[in-house]
């Protein structure tokens, strides 16, 4: 328990000639909770899945739970939970149901005091006999949660927990994630791509982009590595960059879409400066970003998490499908 | 955390140290086969519309295509079919028990892909399970699902007044010829969809293997009327086999034990061709 929970050493994942995961190193202690921020199609899924041993890696070395993810995927796959993005439950089966196959699959034998504490602590046990098609989507992600702890892992994946959860919902999901890091001792290794849950769960933090670690550190660590604020500006007015660049205070200007992009010593400072020489009335909408993770992955790529979409995957279209589907 | 939660505390966090896990008991082996088993079949039998079919589409096969020749002398149908015979229905029951075990097979692929696009192939596979159990699971929970139209149709053969000769210990080689069948298309079916994920494939790969199988083979009607290049599919065909051994069985009330050998290396051949197969190809998404 003392090794790290996840040593990964150059692991890189191609799909043809797509790099999904360039290189990556990574070290997360055990017991701790680590989360990966990045933006959809940033290679979350494809870490994810190499380290658990779904997909081959093209190079690299993966140390989970002690084990090599290549040479012992199942003694890795012993000792690590899953709760996936999408919510995966077999529908046509109970609660109870779900347990008794997920503890066949794991091979175990004094598998139901544990199920029955495990739904105690969810507050599922007065619906455990009721079909899992039955269950509101909070409840399916608490029995996600139930599944992935019943063989007592060492380590749990948990891929974009909250995604297309309402706020109050997501709020549960915190408390529940950071209490079973807590009551459980587990390691947690989550993926995200909300900064707010990266910078309420986390103590560690890998922003990635396109594939590569582009920080990593405690979210405090890395905010602190930030000098200066983000302003961004649209605005109706045609201006040129030099203009922009000779306000003093005003380290570096890029453009993305129709937003300018500002990286400045003090917002406060530059702000009123910005004021005097733009047309004021002509500014549409106008943002300060104080040092945060989300100004941790401006910095490093020039956009923001969200703007920064590639498109490959769009989680909360696919969950609806998927729900769809199962009716 | 709520003061609900708070109360069921599993593990107390001892001062500052991380928890050490318990040691978790695990059972030597076996036991993901029957829980990936059971749930294929809990999965089809607790479906009630499945079991109505099951039941209703014996006694249609026999009602429908078993009165085709209600009209026919017998003994020009006997000669037709050159065998003796007590009824159609008689020639037909073996037949028509063999034919409906080319169907199972896609059955268990069509689960196999849906598992795949809910993801639920990736639950499986992210615990210490192999791709061969989730093939093997796969493959016997299809050929069990095919495997309970035997009694029924038996018991609607028995019903429409056909006559069964033969001893247990040919009725017990005729039960497995059709197990050794069921097994081996279901094995076939899911080793040719191991790495696909589209749900028309199943049922364009039974529509394709549907026609020269059922026909070109003896389960219906003669070979001995076939011309020479369908015999010849015919007398590689597994079906004609089970279907030959059955009849014998039924009419003659004799056992052709190299018929029973013959679909037992088929089942044998495709499982290991098909484990192969579904160790490399078999796709998680």
């Amino acid at each position: 328990m003392f090794e790290d929970a996840i040593v990964a050493t150059g692991i890189t994942k191609n799909y043809g000639p797509i790099m999904a995961v360039d290189h990556v190193d990574l070290r997360v202690p055990s017991g701790g909770i680590f989360g990966l921020l990045g933006p959809n199609g940033a290679g979350k899924t494809t870490i994810i899945k190499v380290l658990t041993g779904l997909s081959d890696l093209t190079s690299g070395e993966a140390r989970v739970a002690g084990f090599d993810v290549r040479q012992h995927p199942m003694q890795v796959k012993q000792r690590i939970g899953w709760v996936a993005a999408e919510v995966i439950l077999d529908d046509d089966f109970s609660g109870w149901e779900n347990l008794w196959l997920q503890a066949k699959f794991q091979r175990l034998s004094d598998w139901q005091g544990r199920a029955k504490e495990l739904l105690a602590y969810f507050s599922l046990e007065d619906r455990q006999d009721d079909k899992v098609s039955t269950f509101s989507t909070g409840m399916r992600k608490k029995l996600e949660i139930a599944l992935a702890l019943l063989h007592e892992p060492q380590v749990i994946f948990m891929d974009e927990p909250t995604i297309g959860l309402d706020p109050g919902t997501r709020r549960m999901l915190w408390e529940l994630i950071t209490g079973v890091n807590r009551e459980y001792g587990i390691t947690i290794f989550l993926t995200s791509h909300y900064i707010e849950e990266a910078d309420a769960l986390c103590g560690l933090v890998g922003i990635i982009d396109q594939g590569r670690i582009v920080a990593l550190g405690t979210p405090a660590d890395l905010k602190a590595k930030v000098s200066g604020d983000f302003i961004e500006i649209e605005t109706c007015e045609t201006i040129d960059e030099g203009r922009l660049r000779s306000v003093p205070g005003v380290q570096e200007v890029r453009i993305q879409g129709t937003t300018w992009v500002l990286k400045v010593t003090r917002a406060e400072e530059v702000l009123p400066r910005l004021f005097d020489t733009l047309k004021p009335d002509l500014i549409r909408r106008i943002n300060v970003e104080k040092p945060s993770l989300e100004s941790v992955y401006m910095e490093r790529t020039g956009k923001r998490i969200d703007q920064a979409d590639s498109g490959v995957h769009d989680y909360r279209k696919f969950y609806a499908n998927v729900r769809r589907a199962r009716r | 955390m709520s003061n609900e939660t708070e109360s069921v505390r599993l593990f107390p966090p001892k001062d500052g140290l991380p928890a050490v896990p318990r040691v978790i008991h695990r059972v030597p082996q076996g036991s993901q086969f029957v829980g990936l088993y059971s749930r294929e079949l809990l999965r089809t039998f607790r479906n009630p519309w499945v079991l109505v079919i099951t039941i209703v589409q014996p006694f249609m096969w026999l009602a429908f295509f078993g009165s085709s020749f209600a009209n026919v002398p017998l003994a020009d149908l006997e000669a037709l079919l050159h065998i003796h015979i007590q009824s159609y229905l008689q020639f037909l029951l073996p037949g028509v028990l063999s034919t409906s075990m080319l169907t199972v097979g896609m059955f268990g692929a069509m689960s196999t892909i849906q598992d795949k696009r809910f993801g639920y192939m990736k639950r499986i596979l992210l615990t210490p399970t192999s791709k061969t159990t989730v093939y093997l699971s796969k493959a016997l929970g299809s050929a069990t699902r095919g495997l309970v139209q035997i009694p029924v149709m038996v018991v609607a053969a028995l019903a429409f007044g056909v006559h069964i000769n033969g001893d247990p210990l040919m009725w017990a080689g005729w039960t497995f010829s059709l197990v050794f069948l069921a097994l081996g298309f279901s094995f076939l079916f899911l080793a040719v969809t191991a790495s696909s994920t589209d749900w028309q494939t199943p049922g364009v790969i039974s529509n394709f293997l549907m026609m020269p199988l059922m026909f070109a083979s003896g389960a219906l009607f003669p070979a001995a009327n076939f011309p020479t290049w369908m015999a010849t599919i015919a007398n590689w065909n597994p079906v004609t086999y089970a279907a030959l051994f059955g009849r014998g069985v039924v009419v003659n009330g004799t056992a052709n034990w190299l018929y029973l050998g013959y679909v037992a290396i088929f089942a044998g051949l495709m499982a290991l061709a098909g484990t192969l197969v579904a160790r490399r190809y078999l796709k998680v998404e």
